[in-house]
C-alpha cells in the first residue's frame, strides 16, 4: 500500500465495462515525511474521500478486496483502491 | 492505475502467439507537477506534457496519440482484455498493462 493525498478526480465515458460505476480519484503519493513524491495514482474510491484528504491506497488483490471482499472477485477490474482515510501518521 | 497521455504505437512481428492482434500503445504517465490546479488535461487542454518514463499498454478502446487515458496494471489489465473475448474465456496473454478508459475530464481543485 502507499500513503498519499487526494488531488482530484478523473472521468472517462469511453471505458472498459468493468470500470462502470467506479469513482476514480487522483492520488499523489507521499514519502515518509508526508511530502509528495510526484508519482500520481488513479485509485477507485468507495469511502467518499475528498480532495486534500490523506489516504492509503491498496494495490492488486488488496484493491479488489476493497471493492468486493471475498474469494470470488477475480473478475473485478481494479488494481488500486482507497483503503482508508488517514487521520494521523508519525 | 495511472493517468497518462498516449505518445505513440508499438508494432511487433515476432511475439507470443496469444498476443496476435493486440494493439500496443506507448503511454507517458503524468506526474504531479504536470497538472496545474484546476486544469483539465484532456487533449488540447492546458496541462503541460507528461514527463515520466513510457509504459507499453494493450489497447482495446481505440485510443490514439494525444489522447489522455487511464491504464490498469496486472490482473486488472487482463480483466479489461477479457471483456473483448467470448464469455468465460480467459486472456492467457503476456500483458500486464492495458488502457481501461479514455479520459474526458480531470478536475483538480485549487
Amino acid at each position: 500500500m502507499i500513503r498519499g493525498t487526494v488531488v482530484g478526480q478523473v472521468w472517462a465515458t469511453r471505458k472498459a465495462r468493468g470500470l462502470d460505476g467506479q469513482t476514480l480519484l487522483l492520488v499523489a503519493a507521499c514519502d515518509a515525511e508526508g511530502r509528495a513524491t510526484g508519482r500520481l495514482v488513479v485509485a477507485s474510491d468507495t469511502l467518499d474521500a475528498r480532495a486534500g484528504e490523506d489516504v492509503t491506497v491498496a494495490f492488486g488483490s488488496g484493491a479488489r478486496n476493497v471493492l468486493r471482499p471475498g474469494p470470488e472477485n477475480r473478475d473485478v477490474l481494479c488494481d488500486a483502491a482507497i483503503a482508508a482515510i488517514v487521520e494521523g501518521a508519525g | 492505475m495511472f493517468l497518462g497521455r498516449v505518445a505513440g504505437t508499438v508494432w511487433s512481428t515476432v511475439k507470443w502467439p496469444q498476443a496476435q492482434g493486440l494493439k500496443l500503445l506507448l503511454v507517458r504517465p503524468y506526474r504531479l507537477g504536470d497538472l496545474p490546479p484546476g486544469a483539465a488535461p484532456v487533449a488540447g487542454g492546458t496541462a503541460s506534457e507528461p514527463t515520466d518514463d513510457l509504459v507499453v499498454c494493450a489497447d482495446t478502446l481505440d485510443a490514439g496519440p494525444g489522447d489522455d487515458v487511464i491504464v490498469a496494471f496486472g490482473h486488472a489489465a487482463r480483466v479489461a482484455l477479457s471483456e473483448t473475448l467470448p464469455p468465460g474465456s480467459k486472456p492467457m496473454v503476456p500483458i500486464d498493462a492495458a488502457v481501461v478508459g479514455v479520459v474526458d475530464r480531470v478536475e483538480i481543485p485549487r
